[in-house]
Parts: C-alpha cells; sequence; structure tokens
C-alpha cells in the first residue's frame, strides 16, 4: 500500500509572530487539535512540542493545554467541557493550535475569551475525499471532468483556465509556477489517449455563481442536523425492509426432528432433565438451572429424545450440550400447557414464577432472562416495550405488532402489572407505519390510551438499543457500566411481551418465534413462525437458498450486529431475529490497510468513544503507544472512563462507515478482554 | 465531506447518446452524506443501465480491488459513467490510465455529479465556520471570525459599505463578516483588534 504522508493540516507560525502576539498576554490556556488526516505516528503533534519552550522562554504562565481531535466538531468539546472548564476560569487568554475550522469553532464555543491563532492552515491535496492522495476538486459545482477525460482544469491549471492551454507552459511546466506541472498539458495527452474529441464540444465557461452561500449552506445544515437527530452519533445504512415487510407471517412446516441446544439465554448452561430415549411433549421442560440468572428450555416437538451431545452453536463457538428430538408428528402438548383462565388474578411472585417457568428470554438477540429484569433490587418506575428494530433487512417484530398487536398489549399490561405501574410506552420507528396503526388501533379500542403510549421515534440506526432508547423516550442518562435499572427503567422487546402474554394466558413455554428469512441469496424472502431447535439448513431450502456455488455469508440476525455462522448445522434458538444471506463482500481487502484518521468513526459512535484510537492502541508498533495516550487524557482501558473500551455497545457503526475498511469491532472486542484482564 | 449533485440529465444523455455498452460506478458519497442517492437511482432506472455500488472511490487500494474485479465489464464498455465527487473521478481515472495490467488506456470516462463546495469540510464536520486554507492565518486580529471566508469579498481592511442592515450586498442572506467581527471585537474589547493595528496585506503567492 501507498504510504501515507503526515497530513498535516496546519503549521505553527512563526516563532517571531507568536512571541509578537503573546508579547502582553499571560494565564494562557491551549486548545490543540489531535489533527486529522495524518499517518498515526504518535498521538500528540509534534508542533505541540514546538510551542511549549516558546511559552517558557517567555516566561508565560500555561494554566492548561488541552488536547481534543477534531476539534471542529463542536461536540467534542462540548462533551469535554467538564474536564477543562476550572482552567479555562483561571485562564485570561485562549491560544489554539488547529487548522482555521477549529480555531473558530474555539472561539464560537468561548464567545467571551479572547481566542488567538498560533498556527497557519496549509492546503491540503485530497482532502476533500476521506482518502489522501493528490486530486483535489475545487467543489465549484460545474464539473468539468468528462470534458478533460479526467483531470480537473481548475484544480490543476493555476489560471483555472477551462478552454485550453493559455500557451504560456515550457517544458510542460506552468509559467506561473515553474514546479507546477501544466494541467492543460496532462489533459492533452490524455484526451489524445482516449480520443476524445475535447476541441468540438461547445465552449465551456465556468459559471461561478453556481456555488451559492444559501444552497450549500442548506446542505450543510441538514447533513448535520440528520446527524445529530435524536441522540448523537448513529447511522442511516439501506433498509432493505421492503423485501419482508409486507410478507404475513407464515407457519413453518413441522420439523422432524428438533436440536434444542441448553443454552439459550445469557448465564449458567441448563442441565438436561431427560435422557436417551425418554419420551417427551410439546412444551415440556428439558432442561433447567439453578442459577439466578438462567432459563429453562423446553421441547418444542413431541417425539423421542434421540442423542444428548455437543453440537454446534450459533452463539457459542465451542458449542453446547444439544438436546436431540425426533418428531413423531403427533404435536401432543405437555400437561403443563394449559389456558389461565384467571390470570388477572395472580400475584405479581406467581407471575414472575411463570415467566421464569416458561423459558422467557429477551428476544431482541440478547437473550436475556426476562424474569431477572423483575427482580430488580432498585425500584422500577418506567417500562419500555421496544418496538424499533433499527437492524436493516429484519421486519420480524415489524409484523408481529401488525398482526398480534392485542398480544403484545396484553402482555405488556402483564409487565406493567407485575411492576406496579400505571404507566408504559411502546417505542416504534417511524418507518413502521402500519405497526404504528396497528398498535395505536389496539390501545384505544381497550381504553389504554392514558396507560399505554406510543413513543414514534425518527429511523436512524442503533435507535433500538437500550441506551439511546431510554435516553429518547424518558429523557434519563443510563451510566457507564451501569444496567436500565440504575435509572428504574426495565426495556423489553415486543416478541418478549408476545410471549410473555402466551405464557401467561395460555401457559405456552418459549417453545416458537418469528424469524425473518432474508437476503440477496433468498429466492422466497419471509417472515416465518418457526419452532425453536429448528435445523437452519431446513429453514434455508424452504426458502430456496441458493448457496451451492458458496459465495454467500450468513448471519444470524440483522447485518449491523448479527452473528456470522460458519456452519449451517445450527438450530434456530431464542435470540434467532433473521437469518440473513447475502453474497459475499465483493472484493477482499489486504490486511496491512492503516487507519488515515478520518475520525469519521467517532463522528457516528453512539456512545461518543473513539474507535480509531483501538485501533491505534493494538495495531501500533511504537512502544510508548500506551504511555502517549494516557496523556492525551483518554484511558481507554479504565472501564470507568468515558472513553474506555468496554463502554461499546458493538453497534458496528464504526465499522460501517470506516473509509479504510478496517474490522473495528473485532479489534474492540480484543481490547475489552484486554481491559478486562487489567481490571483483573 | 462533499456534497454532489446530479448533472442535468440532458447533459448526461448528451454523452450517453449512441453509446451502446456504459459501466456504471457510483460511489455512495463518503457514506451518509448528501449523495443525489435515490435522483440517480431513478435516473438509471428510468434509461435502465446497470451500475457497480462503491463507497469511498477515492480510497485508492479499495478501488483497485474493484477494478480488478470489474476487468472484463469495464474492458467490454465503451464508456464509464462515474457519479461521484471530483476527488472520486479523478482517483478513478488516474488509476485507469496507470493500471499497465488492465488494456484499458483509452476508456473514456464521464463524470455524473457536480460537486459543491461546503462549509468546514476542512474539519471533517460540516460546521459554520469555514477556512479558505490560505496558509496565512488572519483569525488573530478578527477576533477569531474568518474575513476571508465570511466576508464575499474576502476583505482584509474592514468593511466595504455595502452593507444593509448587517447583510451582505453580494448575498443578501449572509451576514456581513465585517460587521460580526466589529460587534464581537466591542464586545471583548479586543486590543489586538485590526481596528488598532497595521494594515494587513493578503499573500496569495504564499499557496505554492
Amino acid at each position: 500500500m501507498e504510504k501515507l504522508l503526515d497530513y498535516t493540516k496546519y503549521k505553527l507560525k512563526p516563532k517571531e509572530e507568536i512571541v509578537e502576539l503573546i508579547k502582553d498576554k499571560d494565564n494562557l490556556f491551549v486548545f490543540v487539535c489531535g489533527k486529522c488526516y495524518k499517518e498515526f505516528a504518535s498521538v500528540i503533534p509534534e508542533d505541540c512540542k514546538e510551542l511549549y519552550p516558546i511559552l517558557k522562554e517567555n516566561g508565560k504562565n500555561v494554566v492548561e493545554c488541552e488536547t481534543i481531535d477534531f476539534l471542529c466538531n463542536r461536540h467534542h468539546l462540548d462533551i469535554r467541557k467538564s474536564g477543562f472548564q476550572d482552567g479555562l476560569k483561571k485562564s485570561d487568554n485562549v491560544l489554539v493550535l488547529s487548522c482555521g475550522v477549529g480555531i473558530q469553532t474555539v472561539a464560537n464555543f468561548l464567545e467571551d475569551k479572547p481566542v488567538y491563532a498560533v498556527a497557519d492552515t496549509i492546503p491540503q491535496e485530497g482532502q476533500h475525499g476521506i482518502a489522501l492522495y493528490n486530486n483535489k476538486c475545487a467543489g465549484c459545482a460545474t464539473c468539468f471532468l468528462t470534458a478533460t477525460q479526467g483531470i480537473c482544469p481548475i484544480t490543476n491549471c493555476t489560471k483555472e483556465l477551462v478552454n485550453g492551454p493559455c500557451g504560456g507552459a515550457k517544458n510542460g511546466k506552468c509559467e506561473v509556477s515553474k514546479d507546477k506541472d501544466c494541467g492543460w498539458e496532462k489533459i492533452n495527452q490524455r484526451l489524445k489517449v482516449t480520443e476524445f474529441n475535447f476541441w468540438e464540444l461547445p465552449v465551456q465557461f465556468h459559471k461561478y455563481n453556481r456555488v451559492n452561500f444559501k444552497i450549500s449552506n442548506k446542505y450543510n445544515t441538514a447533513v448535520r442536523e440528520k446527524r445529530s437527530r435524536n441522540f448523537y452519533g448513529g447511522v442511516y445504512p439501506f433498509e432493505n425492509k421492503e423485501y419482508t415487510s409486507e410478507k404475513p407471517i407464515q407457519q413453518f412446516p413441522e420439523p422432524e426432528t428438533v436440536e434444542i441446544p441448553l443454552s439459550q439465554h445469557t448465564g449458567a448452561v441448563c442441565e438436561s432433565l431427560v435422557k436417551v430415549g425418554d419420551v417427551v411433549k410439546v412444551g415440556q421442560k428439558i432442561g433447567d438451572s439453578k442459577s439466578f440468572i438462567s432459563a429453562p428450555v423446553h421441547s418444542s416437538v413431541s417425539g423421542k429424545v434421540t442423542a444428548i451431545e455437543t453440537k454446534p452453536h450459533p452463539v457459542i463457538p465451542s458449542g453446547v450440550t444439544t438436546i436431540t428430538i425426533k418428531a413423531d408428528g403427533k404435536n401432543e402438548y405437555h400437561e403443563s400447557v394449559k389456558a389461565n383462565k384467571e390470570y388477572e388474578k395472580l400475584s405479581k411472585d406467581n407471575l414472575i414464577d411463570i415467566i421464569r417457568d416458561k423459558g422467557i428470554v429477551g428476544l431482541g438477540g440478547a437473550q436475556f432472562p426476562t424474569y431477572v429484569k423483575f427482580k430488580s433490587p432498585k425500584p422500577i418506575d418506567t417500562l419500555i416495550l421496544n418496538g424499533c428494530e433499527c437492524e436493516p433487512y429484519v421486519t420480524a417484530d415489524d409484523r408481529l405488532m401488525i398482526e398480534h398487536p392485542e398480544e403484545i398489549v396484553g402482555g405488556m399490561k402483564i409487565l406493567m402489572k407485575i411492576l406496579g405501574l400505571q404507566k408504559g410506552y411502546i417505542a416504534i420507528e417511524t418507518n413502521k407505519p402500519q405497526a404504528i396503526e396497528a398498535v395505536k388501533k389496539t390501545i384505544n379500542n381497550l381504553n389504554l390510551t392514558s396507560a399505554i403510549e406510543i413513543a414514534e421515534l425518527p429511523t436512524k440506526y442503533p435507535q433500538g438499543s437500550e441506551r439511546m432508547l431510554i435516553k429518547k423516550v424518558t429523557g434519563k442518562d443510563v451510566p457507564l457500566g451501569g444496567l436500565p435499572l440504575d435509572v428504574g427503567v426495565v426495556v423489553n422487546n415486543v416478541g418478549t411481551s408476545f410471549a410473555v402474554y402466551n405464557a401467561v394466558v395460555n401457559g405456552l413455554p418459549l417453545i416458537k418465534r418469528i424469524v425473518t428469512v432474508t437476503g440477496e441469496k433468498i429466492k422466497n424472502k419471509l417472515n416465518l413462525e418457526v419452532k425453536i431447535g429448528t435445523p437452519v439448513s431446513e429453514i434455508l431450502d424452504y426458502c430456496g437458498a441458493d448457496l451451492k456455488d458458496g459465495d454467500y455469508v450468513l448471519k444470524m440476525g440483522g447485518p449491523m450486529m448479527g452473528l456470522l455462522q460458519k456452519s449451517l448445522e445450527v438450530p434456530v434458538i431464542k435470540g434467532t431475529t433473521s437469518l440473513l444471506v447475502t453474497k459475499k463482500p465483493d472484493i477482499k481487502l489486504s490486511s496491512e490497510r492503516s487507519c488515515i484518521k478520518c475520525g469519521r468513526c467517532v463522528d457516528v459512535c453512539p456512545m461518543e468513544l473513539y474507535p480509531l484510537y483501538y485501533w491505534y492502541y493494538k495495531n501500533s508498533k511504537s512502544q510508548n503507544v500506551k504511555a502517549e495516550l494516557d496523556n492525551t487524557g483518554l484511558d481507554i482501558l479504565n472501564s470507568k472512563s468515558k472513553h474506555g473500551a468496554t463502554n461499546c455497545i458493538e453497534c458496528g457503526c464504526c465499522e460501517y462507515i470506516c473509509s479504510s475498511k478496517l474490522p473495528l469491532i473485532d479489534n474492540i472486542k480484543e481490547m475489552k478482554k484486554e481491559a478486562r484482564e487489567v481490571k483483573s | 465531506m462533499l456534497i454532489t449533485e446530479i448533472k442535468p440529465k440532458e447533459e448526461i444523455l448528451a454523452f450517453l447518446k449512441e453509446k451502446k455498452s456504459i459501466f456504471v460506478i457510483q460511489c455512495y458519497g463518503c457514506k451518509e452524506v448528501v449523495y443525489p442517492f435515490d435522483e440517480i437511482q431513478k435516473f438509471l432506472q428510468e434509461n435502465s443501465i446497470n451500475y457497480v455500488l462503491q463507497d469511498y472511490l477515492c480510497n485508492h487500494e479499495y478501488s483497485k480491488e474493484y477494478i480488478n474485479k470489474c476487468k472484463e465489464q469495464i474492458e467490454n464498455a465503451e464508456m464509464l459513467l462515474i457519479f461521484s465527487c471530483g476527488v472520486g473521478v479523478q482517483s478513478f481515472s488516474e488509476m485507469l490510465y496507470n493500471n499497465t495490467e488492465l488494456k484499458i488506456k483509452g476508456k473514456k470516462v464521464y463524470a455524473g455529479c457536480d460537486t459543491l463546495y461546503v462549509n468546514g469540510f476542512q474539519g471533517l464536520t460540516a460546521t459554520e465556520p469555514n477556512c479558505a486554507q490560505c496558509r496565512k492565518c488572519h483569525l488573530n486580529y478578527t477576533c477569531a471570525i474568518c474575513p476571508i471566508t465570511s466576508c464575499s469579498k474576502s476583505l482584509l481592511n474592514g468593511q466595504c459599505g455595502g452593507v444593509k442592515n448587517g447583510k451582505c450586498e453580494v448575498d443578501k442572506e449572509m451576514d456581513c463578516g465585517w460587521e460580526k467581527i466589529f460587534k464581537k471585537s466591542e464586545k471583548m474589547k479586543d486590543k489586538n483588534c485590526v481596528l488598532d493595528e497595521k494594515i494587513h496585506l493578503h499573500d496569495f503567492k504564499i499557496i505554492p
């Protein structure tokens, strides 16, 4: 790979100028920008090391120096404000070492403190695009690149001529600047190669009035608004929900055998309650654990246990003890499965017991045992049902809300009763108007308008993440490393509410769920109601997946957070929201890519972290990385730090946006492991 | 950070005329930035043109892989239509011509988009403060409001006198930068402000 230059965006002003500037000023506060677009050799810019001696020589008192990356992003100043506020108060003058945008941002931010620039900004090649190459674009809104076959006359010709060379070039060099190649000579050569008939085109005019402050400012504001809508960061990937959003939920045919793993939840693995040869019925409990954080598993078919052995598992790479049951096709229900007519009279503890007993776990994908949330040692004041489903492609919750709003609202009523709440929210993204309509109608019909409120949230990924959801709906901030319980909130998926209703009212354990089967490689993209334990390969066959050429990627869950499946021999488990089969990425990139510090990942991280530093930390060859990173005050290995890697929710926004296509999430997972070791 | 607009359809169609095979490359504008994705999609559908979608066309390594992948298609196409910002089109065409393995040196390249200049994009975020990267920072004398970018005429010696109600005479939507500078200097009682300073000259030749 081409070596990246240090794309310094600014350089320190000449010493004399700085000395002159600070002559009558003291008590200085220095803001330093960590620079964008640079080779990651060190965190602190060289210019900063030059500035200090100058200030010291002149006997100036530097109150504090704050290094902030991407200083132009006002948000960064705001979130780091508490750290430097005191120092700022004590200082009289503020010096900024940054490009012009950064200096002006600081000036806007401080308003009443005099701000001085100690750097000059240098124009850069190619910075209009993300990558750092020799091409430059003037953004003039009248692109001549067709006429000149890909060499820009505006940026390559000193005189910005658009109708051919001026005639002053000597030996291919510009007459204005002798170091510069004549752009038109280059264009001419290329036109010869392409045989493009430039000379017969009508005369080209540069329309200077095309870029109007109003137009560009309108776009400009729109970009910022879109980015900061609702919560900081986040991305807008292609949704692709239209494949399945109109497909009603279909029943998947009875599987012949099911493989039920004894761990389909966060927490302790269950112990088997049956042995090989036993006859089981639908809904019979076949695995349970005495641990607090755990959930029992049930048989989803009636038939005979044929094997209990370790088999591949979609979430746990090393495999999990799995009970294989051969169905007899009778589908007889176990005696424990019976409708509970008087469920409204049940006490809180009875209800929690039922939820545990029927093996209900969070169906949004995390699979956290639901009953645990209701045994909170802290007081709970809000219940939110999460129907955001912000993952692209997936429509399981969407269809469930459209087709079964009564059960979902019924389940919610039960959950609210357990928590003793008068008020609850159902959060739905606005890209699901049908679901909003259906749920609204149900709430109206049941006269629950005062008890249950629908929170319509703008579509943005990851809106469905607990932290973002709670912030948006209740305005509360979940503390770092904390749980929703810490702010008195319980969040449940709408699917979980549906399962709770079925468990309490119909006595049905969690033995089936809605799975969206979708992706480019699937012929019949469907929403299916599938029994837990059904082999994935069977479902894919049923939907006409074209896997013969091996050119496919199977993910369980959505494209952003879904788990990559290497084997087709895994069963559907409680947390399987979707089976996504897409083509393999078109191209393979070498592993030697490097971060160009474009800052996109910082711009989109909803947790306000610095994913690029985790990459720098893990991949830097320099020995002093840690000390250097500590100097910036980021403290990325500390879970209590705002910028600690352990705060990452692995939503995948940074990896999605990364201009160098770095595997940032894998990197962060490693970081987290390291951070945990540091802690212990 | 870039803003791209699709060129007038007639202009593109005029180039497409009589061309049998076209290879279209779309750069999904730095992801999430203003890129007329729907409009381009509609245009391509109306004219039933197939396309390859890619992001970060200006990322050389990434584009190189793409060129190798679509080798045949590119070789067979009569022309290449690229929907991207100026940097993307230039990078891509440069790479085509430098790639000796491919026999595609003579491929004609067409740009389908116009690129607009946007405030503050030197600093990654499209924020209001703007920088002209003139290599001679005047912010120290102007209360950190840039006269080059916030004055339509890039004046360095104060107001031109054409301002009405604080708005620029060139663009009535735009605030007069110099009025802002004066107001701020009054508020801050800034000693260094240009009012008490010797006249500054903008050295245009400082940029090589």
